[in-house]
């Protein structure tokens, strides 16, 4: 194990290594601070803003699901998280075509009407699915218990 | 700063923050980087090739296939990176912050790893949109960042061997928390160490009512279900994210190609352009009466009218143009073969070619075409497109069409095919 290790860090330093010199060696040194700013602020971006508040929307709505069963908490909380992650692919779909040059066969849908209309998707999918949960675990509990009656 | 990391930790834990689930979603997500970076360093080579580089011209759609995969792996990594930060997180808070002069060489080679990941999928991601934002070249940074973290991929497995090996397979005993972090309690409750750092009575002011608050929120629901509806949210994210912009490449899924930056069948003569005749400026130049390709090869120099490459034998073959940016789309063409042309101007079979576009500017308006795709029978200089005239947008007056090439290898608006000598 001790030796797989240090051959695995002993190759990973060399790739490295070589990662920063080709680096070095094909973009000027004036746009080297543009870059190690980017990868500083993509690491405040996460720790700082994006983690944080996916700690505080989680305690949000386990709070406000207090009543509800664990699944059904569950089930808001993933399609909170698939809403979010089809937003963090469109929400720069719809920025970038303001930048876009003029070609009609890139970026040519109304990402913005289909990111809304997904947010429905997966809203009434999400309380479908909750409702069906709910009505379970209703029946279980009105059905009488065989063992004990 | 002791009690503040103590409590970020403390209210962090989570049953799915665990070690086995840094093992079940890190070995994914170390895939699809390997995935990317295999696939990226091909089409790398593919644009850049040494001199003694050849290439497999079959299958036609190798790159199609390489280079949309290199995408949808892409896009896969949002969910899988996204998720493995999420269970390690209270590791920012470990205390002692730093214990010895190798553990902060670990930690800097985390922020590292952390950063460069996440600028690398973003930085792919905005490249599909054609949008580009940040102060440094796109292609140059990449690639370079692509070396940087398969290296930095390598050191993170060496470092966490250990706990990978030890959380490869399930165990029973993992039913019960088992925290990242040796310093958390299972518990919510507050325990001996809280007391010790805080006193009888708890903290007070805002942090404690925050604390509080924190305390009262009804605990997460049982550990396997927490980890069940973890693991489940993560695939379908991953598979909505794949799904719903994989129509570009992929035929099946175009139906519900819905957040995909291109569509197939879209475009003049049903398919995509990714750079037009005005962004190249060329549409003056390719419009022009007296237009001719130029052939060159060991002094011997021949121009060709449209008309006499018309008058030429023409072949039809059935190739996808498949780019870089991960779309791709099937098309029939027609034109004369590369290899007659070659001929033509008395080339060898062993000679490679450099080939020119009308473009005044960009970087593949000068590029280069190994001699195994010059020989293949496949390979064009294409004067018709689905059955029309080529269109400007596809390269008229001629353009090349190669079997598994990048699209920006494809070369328009021909204007000189010069023979490399050996």
């Amino acid at each position: 194990m001790n030796r797989a290790r240090v051959i695995l860090v002993a190759i990973g330093v060399l790739l490295l290594a070589w990662g920063v010199f080709v680096l070095f060696d094909s973009v000027r040194p004036a746009r080297i601070p543009g870059l190690a700013l980017w990868l500083g602020a993509a690491i405040v971006l996460h720790d700082v803003v994006v983690a944080p508040i996916i700690f505080a929307g989680g305690i949000l709505i386990r709070r406000a699901g207090h009543r509800l069963t664990g699944t059904t908490v569950l089930v808001v909380q993933g399609a909170i998280v698939v809403g979010s992650l089809i937003s963090l692919i469109a929400v720069p779909l719809i920025i970038a075509q303001a930048y876009a040059p003029n070609n009609p066969t890139v970026l040519p849908f109304d990402y913005g009407a289909r990111l809304g209309a997904f947010w429905v998707f997966v809203a009434v999918t999400a309380s479908a699915v909750s409702a069906v949960l709910y009505a379970r675990t209703r029946r279980a509990n009105e059905r009488p218990s065989s063992r004990q009656s | 700063m002791r009690r503040f990391l103590y409590e970020a930790q403390r209210a962090l834990a989570s049953p799915v923050r665990n070690p086995r689930m840094a093992t079940v979603i890190g070995r994914l997500l170390g895939a699809a980087f390997l995935v990317c970076f295999g696939t990226g360093l091909y089409s790398h080579m593919l644009q850049e090739p040494a001199a003694w580089m050849r290439f497999a011209t079959r299958p036609e759609f190798l790159y199609q296939v390489t280079q949309g995969t290199h995408i949808v792996a892409g896009i896969a990594c949002f969910p899988l990176l996204l998720a493995k930060l999420y269970i390690v997180f209270p590791d920012l808070f470990a205390y002692p912050p730093v214990r010895s002069f190798v553990h902060v060489l670990e930690r800097a080679s985390i922020a590292l790893f952390v950063g460069a990941s996440l600028l690398q999928i973003t930085m792919g991601l905005l490249n599909t949109n054609q949008w580009y934002p940040w102060p440094f070249p796109f292609r140059q940074v990449h690639f370079a960042l692509g070396w940087v973290l398969v290296g930095l991929l390598a050191i993170h497995i060496g470092v966490k061997l250990p706990i990978i090996a030890r959380h490869w397979r399930a165990h029973e005993d993992e039913q019960e928390a088992d925290h990242l972090v040796d310093a958390v309690p299972p518990e919510r409750s507050r325990n001996a160490e809280a007391v010790r750092l805080w006193g009888e009575r708890g903290p007070g002011g805002l942090t404690g009512r925050l604390l509080a608050y924190i305390d009262e929120t009804p605990p997460r629901r049982e550990n396997r279900v927490s980890r069940r509806g973890f693991l489940a949210t993560v695939a379908v994210g991953a598979a909505a994210v794949v799904g719903l912009t994989a129509g570009q490449t992929f035929t099946p899924l175009d139906p519900v190609n819905l957040f995909g930056p291109r569509k197939k069948g879209l475009g003049p003569q049903g398919v995509p352009v990714n750079r037009t005749s005005a962004q190249a400026k060329v549409a003056d130049a390719a419009l022009a009466a007296g237009w001719v390709l130029t052939l060159a090869s060991r002094g011997t120099e021949r121009t060709f009218t449209r008309a006499e490459l018309e008058a030429m034998p023409q072949t039809e073959v059935n190739l996808p143009i498949a780019c870089v940016e991960g779309w791709s789309q099937m098309a029939t063409w027609r034109g004369v073969r590369m290899m007659d042309l070659a001929n033509a101007v008395g080339a060898d079979a062993e000679t490679s070619f450099h080939i020119t576009s009308l473009e005044q500017r960009g970087s593949f308006r000068q590029t280069t075409m190994g001699r195994e795709y010059v020989q293949d029978p496949l390979t064009l200089v294409a004067l018709e497109l689905n059955g029309q005239t080529l269109d400007l947008e596809h390269g008229y007056p001629a353009r090349i069409i190669a079997p598994g090439r990048p699209g920006v290898l494809q070369t328009k608006w021909l204007s000189r095919i010069e023979a490399i000598d050996a």
